[in-house]
C-alpha cells in the first residue's frame, strides 16, 4: 500500500498505519465473517431452509379424482359421480382479519339451511383452518355461497371441490351396488366391494402463494400431479331384468305378506353371469339411511339408545343383500341335485318306479316317527319323471339312499355347496353342513334321507342358482360374477370377466333329461304356476320350514321358493325367487308353497324377462286361443266394419246408441284383454261420463268368475299365469287391488294359478 | 502553562498548513479517483435494480403499481450521482475545514428541532417530512461527527496521543470536547429515540479518533469494555428468556437479543423477521433463484426493500451472486481507506477514513443483521435500501471521498 512519492509528517504517517489497520478491519476481516456467515446459511444450510420456505410459500390444492362409473351390461349408468363442493369455514382468518362470525353465520344458516348456533360454535375454534359446514352443495345453492363470499370479500369462508354419487336408477339394485360414505369411500355393496378400482387416485396442483394466501403474481413455479380418475365397472347386470325382478318381487312381497323379506337371483345358466339381483328391502341409494316409511311408524315410541340400535338394525336390514348373505333350508328345490346325481351315477333312469305309500319306515338310525311325505295320502307307484312333478319325498329318499353318503356328499361338494361361490360380491355367508363323519355315518342314515330332499342344512340362495345352473347348463360348474369389465379412464380393459368353466359336474346327458324332467314339472306338475305360454319353462318347487327353529322355539316359519329356467331345451334364463316367512294359511287363506306362493313370481319374470332377451316363442294351438289380444281402432268406422274387425280379432262386442259410425269404445285401442272380452262400441254421441268404478275383490276366484265380476263392473279382464280352461286355475293376483278405483273400462290383469294341488311341495 | 502553549502551537500550525492548502487549491486540481468512482457507480446500479426487483410485490399489493418504489429510487440515484460528480467536483475541502464545527452546530440543532417539528413514525420522532421526501437529521449529524472530530483530532490529537501521568491534565482537557459533542448527540439521539443512529455515531466517532491517534491502549480498553458491556448485556437478556417467551412481553433490546438467538422460539412473532430473512437467503443457495425470482418478497419478509434488501439479492442471485456484491462492497471500503491514506492532509484523511469507517459500518452492521450474525437493529444498506434523502446523503458522501482523491499528492501516479 505505500507507494513511493507520498510526502508523510510525522502526523499523517501515524494516520496511515491506523488507517491500515481499518483497513484490514472493515475491508477484509469483517467480509471474511460475511462470506462464512452467507456460506453457512446459503451453501450448508440451503436443503434445510429451502424445505420451510416452500412449506410455507406453496399452496397445495387437491385434484380430485373422479369416481368411477357403475354401468350395467347394456351401459345403462346405475352409478354416476358428479362435481359438488363443500362449504368450509376458516376460523383462524376470521379471527386474524376480524370478520364477524354472527353475521357470517346467520347468512350461511339461511343459505345452507344449517343451524346457525353449530356455526358459532365451529367458529370458536380460532386455530383451525377449514371446517366443514355442508358438504356436496350444487347448482344454485353453491352459486348463492360463492356470491355471498365474493360479496363480503369474506376469509374465513370457503368453497371446495368435491364429489357427489348419483344413482339415476334410484332404488334399482340397491342392495347389489351399495353407497358410498360423505367421504365417497365406498360403504355398501360393489361400492364397497370394488372401491380399489372406483377410487382412483387424487391428484395435487402445487401453486406459490403471497402471505394472503392467493397466487403469487407473475409466478412460474406450478406443479401438477394429475389425478387418476376411477376405472369404470360394468356390470351383468341388465337394468330391464332387474326391473322386472324387483317389480315381481315386490308385488309378492305385498300379496303374500313375506314378512322376513325376499330375494330374487337371474342368472345367465352358461356363464353364470349375473343378470339381475335382488334383496327386499330396496332402499333408495340417494338416501341409504332413510328406512321406510313402516320402519320408523314402528320405532316412534323408542327412545334414546333404543331407538337408535332399533334404527340402525333396521338399516342393516334393509343393506343385507340376503340373496348371498342369507341361508336357509333349500328344501324340495333341492331334489334337483339328488335327481341329477342319480342319473349321472346310472341308479335311477325316466323308466325307474317309486312307491310312495305317504311314509317311510326302515331308514337306518330314524327313531320314533317315519318319514312322511307331504302328500300323507302318498303319491302310489310313479315313474320317476312323476315322482319330481310331484316332488315325493318318499321317493327322493330312495333315490338317495341309493346314491349312499358316500357319493352324496361328494356330488354336494362338487355342486360347490361347501365353499362359499366366489362371486365378486361383499357378504357372501358361508354354508352349514354335516361334517363328512357324521354325515357317512354306518348305522344313521338320517342326515343322508333328510338331505335327499333338501331339508337339515342351510345354502345360500346364490349357491343354489349357480348349482342349478351347471345341472341344466350341460352338466359345467361356473364362478357366479356381477362384474363384466372394469376399465380404465383411458378406455384400457383393466379386468375382463371370462367365464370359464370351474368343472363339469354332470354329463350334458344327464343334464338333458333334468331338463326334460323339469319342464314337466311346470306342464304338468307342482309347478305349474310358473307355466309362461309360450315358453317351455322348466323349474322346481321348494316349501321348507327352518327345521331347527321350529324344533327348538315351536315357531314354524316357512321359505318357500322356486328356481326356474327356461327355455328348456336351450335354457338362456335361470331365475330363482325366495319369499321368506309368509303367514300360515289360516291368516291368509292363501296356501303355503313354492309352487302356490314363488312359482307364479317366476312365471311373470319370465313372461316378461324371455320376450326381452329375444327367445322367441312357440305356442301349442291350444295356448294361441287363449292368447291375450290388442283391442284395435274403430273410430270412424261403420257398425259393419267394426264387428268384423273385433271378429276377426276373437273379441265379442256390444253396442250402445244408434248414429251411423263408431264415435268412441271400451276398452281403448291397444289395450290388451284376454280373448273373448265384450268391447263396448258407442255408436254416435258421446260416451256417457261414468265416475271411476270400485275394483271387486277376484281373489280365489276362478277365471270365468273374476271375468263375470269385471265385466258386471264395467271393467275387462286380461289373465297371466296358467292357461284359463285349467280346472284349478284362480286368481291369485289382481293388477289393480280390491277397492281401489279404476276408471270405467279399465283392463285389470289377474295371475292365475293353479290351486288343485295343495301341500308342502 | 504547558497546556496553553500547546494550544498556541497547534493553533499556529494549523495557520500554517491552512495556507499551504489554500496556496494547494488554487494549483490544478488532480482527476477523481476512477476505481471508487466506479465501483460507487457499479454499487449504485445494482442497488437500483435490486429494489425493483425486491419492491415490486409490496408496491403493488400496497400501492398497485409495482414499479412505485424503483421510480423513486432511480430518480434520486440519478440525483444523487450527479450531485455526487458536483460534490467531488466543486468541494474546497479547505472550506470544508473552516466550515466543519458549524456543520456540527447544525446538525446538533436540527436534531433539537425535530424533537419538536419532526414526524412520529413507529413512535420515534426521527423525520422531517418535507414532502417529496423526508430526511433524517441523524443523517447529517452522522457528517456532522465526522468533520468536527476529523478537525478536534487535528486539534488535539497530539494531546490524545499518548496517556501518561505527566500529561494527564493535558489529555483530559483534550478528551472533554470530544465527550461533550459525542454525549451531546448521542442524547438527542436517545430522545428521538434512535438507538442504531446513536450506535453508528459513536462507533464512527471512535474510528476518527482511533486513526487520529488516540492512545492505542485505550481503544483496546474501550474495546474490552464494549464486549463486557455486551455480554452482560446478552446474558442478562437469556435470564429473562422465560419470561419473554412466555409472556410475549419483555424489555424491548433484550426480546430483540433474545430472538437473535432463539429465532424459532416465536415464529410468527419475535423471530419472524429473523426466521423469513433466512428463509430467503437459504433457498437462494450457490446459485439463486434468479434475478425477480425471489418468494419471499411476497409480503413474508418485511422490510424486503429497505433494510432486508440483501436478503432478497442472496435469495435471487445465490451465494455467488451475494459474494460479488460483497467484494464490491470490500474493494470499495479499501479504496476508500486507501484514499485517506493518501490524502494530502490530516484533515482529509480523517474525513476520508470516517465516511469510508461509516459506509463499513453500515455495510457490515445491515449484512449480520440480515444474516443474523448480530441482532436486529435498523440499519439500512448503503446504495441498496430504499430512500430517496439517505441515498442522497450517502452519493454525497462519496462525493466528498472523490474531492478528497482529487487532491493526493500522487494523483498522477494512481
Amino acid at each position: 500500500m505505500k507507494k513511493k512519492g507520498v510526502v508523510k509528517t510525522e502526523q499523517t504517517g501515524a494516520v496511515v498505519s491506523r488507517v491500515f489497520v481499518l483497513l484490514l478491519m472493515f475491508g477484509v476481516a469483517a467480509f471474511g465473517a460475511l462470506a462464512w456467515k452467507l456460506f453457512d446459511i446459503q451453501v450448508s444450510r440451503h436443503g434445510e431452509l429451502q424445505a420451510k420456505a416452500i412449506e410455507q410459500q406453496t399452496r397445495e390444492s387437491v385434484v380430485r379424482a373422479s369416481r368411477g362409473t357403475i354401468y350395467d351390461i347394456n351401459g345403462k349408468a346405475l352409478a354416476v359421480s358428479a362435481t359438488a363442493e363443500t362449504v368450509y369455514i376458516d376460523p383462524y382468518m376470521l379471527k386474524l382479519n376480524g370478520e364477524d362470525a354472527f353475521a357470517i353465520a346467520t347468512r350461511l344458516s339461511e343459505l345452507l339451511g344449517v343451524e346457525r348456533g353449530s356455526i358459532l360454535t365451529k367458529f370458536e375454534n380460532t386455530k383451525q383452518r377449514g371446517l366443514p359446514i355442508k358438504r356436496k352443495i350444487e347448482g344454485e345453492e353453491a352459486a348463492a355461497v360463492r356470491q355471498y363470499i365474493v360479496d363480503g370479500k369474506l376469509t374465513s369462508v370457503y368453497l371446495a371441490e368435491d364429489s357427489k354419487r348419483y344413482y339415476p336408477q334410484s332404488s334399482l339394485a340397491s342392495s347389489v351396488i351399495g353407497f358410498v360414505g360423505t367421504d365417497n369411500y365406498g360403504l355398501e355393496g360393489l361400492e364397497a366391494k370394488y372401491d380399489g378400482y372406483l377410487t382412483g387416485t387424487d391428484g395435487r396442483v402445487v401453486r406459490l402463494k403471497n402471505v394472503a394466501g392467493t397466487d403469487m403474481l407473475f409466478s412460474d413455479y406450478e406443479n401438477y400431479f394429475d389425478a387418476e380418475n376411477g376405472c369404470d365397472i360394468t356390470l351383468t347386470i341388465d337394468s330391464t331384468i332387474q326391473y322386472y325382478l324387483e317389480k315381481h318381487l315386490k308385488q309378492a312381497v305385498a300379496d303374500f305378506n313375506a314378512r322376513a323379506g325376499a330375494a330374487a337371483i337371474a342368472m345367465d345358466p352358461k356363464t353364470g353371469a349375473i343378470l339381475g339381483m335382488v334383496s327386499l328391502g330396496n332402499y333408495d341409494l340417494n338416501a341409504p339411511f332413510d328406512v321406510s316409511a313402516e320402519v320408523m311408524e314402528s320405532l316412534a315410541g323408542l327412545e334414546g339408545s333404543e331407538y337408535s340400535d332399533a334404527l340402525a338394525a333396521a338399516r342393516q336390514l334393509q343393506w343385507r343383500n340376503k340373496a348371498i348373505s342369507d341361508t336357509y333350508e333349500p328344501g324340495s328345490v333341492f331334489k334337483i341335485m339328488t335327481l341329477a346325481m342319480a342319473l349321472e351315477e346310472g341308479l335311477v333312469n325316466e323308466s325307474s318306479t317309486f312307491f310312495c305309500g305317504g311314509q317311510l319306515d326302515g331308514v337306518p338310525g330314524r327313531t320314533g316317527a317315519p318319514y312322511h311325505c307331504w302328500k300323507t295320502a302318498g303319491h302310489g307307484q310313479q315313474t320317476l319323471t312323476e315322482a319330481v312333478q310331484n316332488s315325493c319325498n318318499v321317493a327322493f329318499i330312495n333315490i338317495g339312499l341309493r346314491v349312499g353318503a358316500e357319493a352324496f356328499y361328494k356330488y354336494v361338494e362338487a355342486f360347490g355347496f361347501f365353499n362359499k361361490t366366489g362371486v365378486d360380491l361383499s357378504g357372501e355367508s358361508a354354508s352349514i353342513w354335516w361334517t363328512p363323519e357324521v354325515f357317512k355315518e354306518e348305522d344313521n342314515k338320517t342326515q343322508l334321507a333328510s338331505a335327499s330332499f333338501g331339508q337339515t342344512f342351510n345354502i345360500t340362495p346364490i349357491q343354489l342358482i349357480t348349482a342349478v345352473s351347471a345341472v341344466i347348463n350341460g352338466g359345467n360348474m361356473y364362478t357366479p360374477h356381477i362384474v363384466k369389465t372394469v376399465t380404465d379412464a383411458n378406455g384400457g380393459i383393466v379386468m375382463n370377466a371370462e367365464p370359464s368353466p370351474v368343472r363339469q359336474v354332470v354329463s350334458e346327458k344327464t343334464s338333458e333329461t333334468v331338463r326334460e324332467i323339469l319342464e314337466n314339472v311346470v306342464s304338468h306338475g307342482t309347478g305349474g304356476n310358473a307355466y309362461v305360454e309360450g315358453y317351455r319353462v322348466g323349474g322346481k318347487t321348494g316349501t321348507t320350514t327352518d327345521t331347527v327353529k321350529e324344533a327348538n322355539e315351536g315357531v314354524r316359519e316357512y321359505k318357500v321358493s322356486f328356481c326356474g329356467a327356461a327355455p328348456m331345451d336351450d335354457p338362456r334364463l335361470v331365475v330363482l325367487v325366495l319369499l321368506d316367512n309368509p303367514p300360515p294359511i289360516e291368516e291368509t287363506g292363501i296356501y303355503v308353497s313354492g309352487g302356490n306362493m314363488a312359482a307364479p313370481v317366476v312365471g311373470r319374470i319370465m313372461s316378461e324377462a324371455l320376450p326381452y332377451l329375444g327367445v322367441v316363442p312357440h305356442y301349442t294351438e291350444e295356448e294361441a286361443g287363449q292368447l291375450n289380444v290388442s283391442v284395435p281402432r274403430l273410430e270412424g268406422k261403420s257398425e259393419q266394419e267394426a264387428a268384423a274387425l273385433l271378429d276377426k280379432t276373437g273379441l265379442a262386442y256390444r253396442i250402445v246408441g244408434d248414429g251411423a259410425s263408431v264415435t268412441d269404445q271400451l276398452p281403448a285401442p291397444n289395450a290388451s284383454v284376454s280373448p273373448g272380452t265384450k268391447v263396448i262400441i258407442y255408436l254416435g254421441g258421446q260416451r256417457p261420463d261414468i265416475e271411476d268404478i270400485i275394483v271387486p275383490s277376484l281373489m280365489g276366484l276362478s277365471y270365468s268368475d273374476a271375468k263375470r265380476a269385471l265385466e258386471n263392473a264395467g271393467l275387462f279382464i286380461r289373465s297371466v299365469g296358467v292357461p284359463a280352461h285349467v280346472s284349478g286355475a284362480a286368481v291369485s293376483v289382481q293388477s289393480v287391488q280390491a277397492g281401489n278405483k279404476a276408471p270405467p273400462g279399465a283392463v285389470i290383469e289377474v295371475t292365475l294359478i293353479d290351486k288343485s294341488i295343495q301341500g308342502q311341495y | 502553562m504547558k497546556y496553553a502553549d500547546a494550544r498556541a502551537a497547534e493553533r499556529r500550525r494549523g495557520a500554517v498548513l491552512a495556507e499551504t492548502e489554500e496556496f494547494a487549491s488554487i494549483e490544478k486540481r488532480g482527476r477523481m479517483d476512477l476505481p471508487f468512482l466506479l465501483l460507487v457507480l457499479i454499487l449504485l446500479s445494482i442497488g437500483v435494480v435490486m429494489v425493483l426487483s425486491a419492491s415490486y410485490a409490496s408496491a403493488y399489493y400496497e400501492y398497485g403499481n409495482p414499479t412505485r418504489y424503483f421510480t423513486r429510487q432511480l430518480a434520486f440515484a440519478v440525483l444523487g450521482a450527479a450531485g455526487m460528480i458536483l460534490v467531488a467536483r466543486f468541494t474546497n475541502m479547505t472550506f470544508v475545514r473552516r466550515f466543519s464545527m458549524m456543520a456540527l452546530m447544525i446538525s446538533i440543532g436540527l436534531l433539537v428541532l425535530v424533537l419538536f417539528v419532526g414526524s412520529v413514525r413507529n413512535g420515534a420522532r426521527r423525520w422531517f417530512d418535507i414532502e417529496i421526501t423526508t430526511i433524517q437529521p441523524s443523517e447529517i449529524a452522522k457528517m456532522g461527527i465526522i468533520l468536527a472530530f476529523s478537525v478536534m483530532m487535528c486539534k488535539y490529537g497530539d494531546a490524545l496521543r499518548k496517556l501518561k501521568k505527566s500529561t494527564m491534565r493535558r489529555f483530559i482537557w483534550a478528551f472533554v470536547p470530544f465527550a461533550l459533542v459525542l454525549g451531546i448527540v448521542v442524547i438527542l439521539l436517545a430522545l428521538e429515540p434512535h438507538k442504531s443512529a446513536a450506535l453508528i455515531i459513536v462507533a464512527i466517532a471512535a474510528v476518527v479518533m482511533f486513526a487520529g491517534g488516540l492512545d492505542i491502549r485505550l481503544c483496546f480498553a474501550a474495546i474490552v469494555v464494549a464486549l463486557i458491556a455486551a455480554v452482560i448485556i446478552v446474558g442478562m437478556a437469556e435470564s429473562s428468556y422465560a419470561t419473554i417467551v412466555e409472556t410475549g412481553g419483555g424489555d424491548y433490546a433484550f426480546r430483540r437479543i433474545v430472538f437473535w438467538l432463539h429465532p424459532e422460539a416465536e415464529p410468527t412473532r419475535g423471530g419472524y423477521q429473523v426466521l423469513q430473512s433466512l428463509y430467503a437467503i437459504g433457498s437462494g443457495g450457490l446459485t439463486g433463484l434468479g434475478l425477480g425470482q425471489s418468494r419471499q418478497k411476497y409480503l413474508y419478509l418485511p422490510e424486503e426493500h429497505n433494510d432486508y434488501i440483501f436478503a432478497i439479492v442472496c435469495e435471487e442471485l445465490g451465494y455467488i451472486g451475494a459474494l460479488l456484491i460483497l467484494a464490491l462492497f470490500a474493494l470499495l471500503i479499501i479504496r476508500g481507506f486507501w484514499i485517506a491514506m493518501h490524502a494530502r492532509g490530516r484533515f482529509e484523511a480523517l474525513v476520508a477514513t470516517g465516511i469510508t469507517g461509516m459506509l463499513a459500518i453500515q455495510v457490515f452492521l445491515n449484512i449480520s443483521v440480515v444474516t443474523n450474525l448480530l441482532p436486529c437493529t435498523g440499519i439500512s444498506l448503503p446504495f441498496f435500501s430504499y430512500g430517496g434523502s439517505a441515498l442522497l446523503m450517502q452519493l454525497a458522501e462519496m462525493g466528498i471521498i472523490l474531492a478528497i482523491s482529487r487532491d493526493m499528492p500522487i494523483t498522477k501516479a494512481g
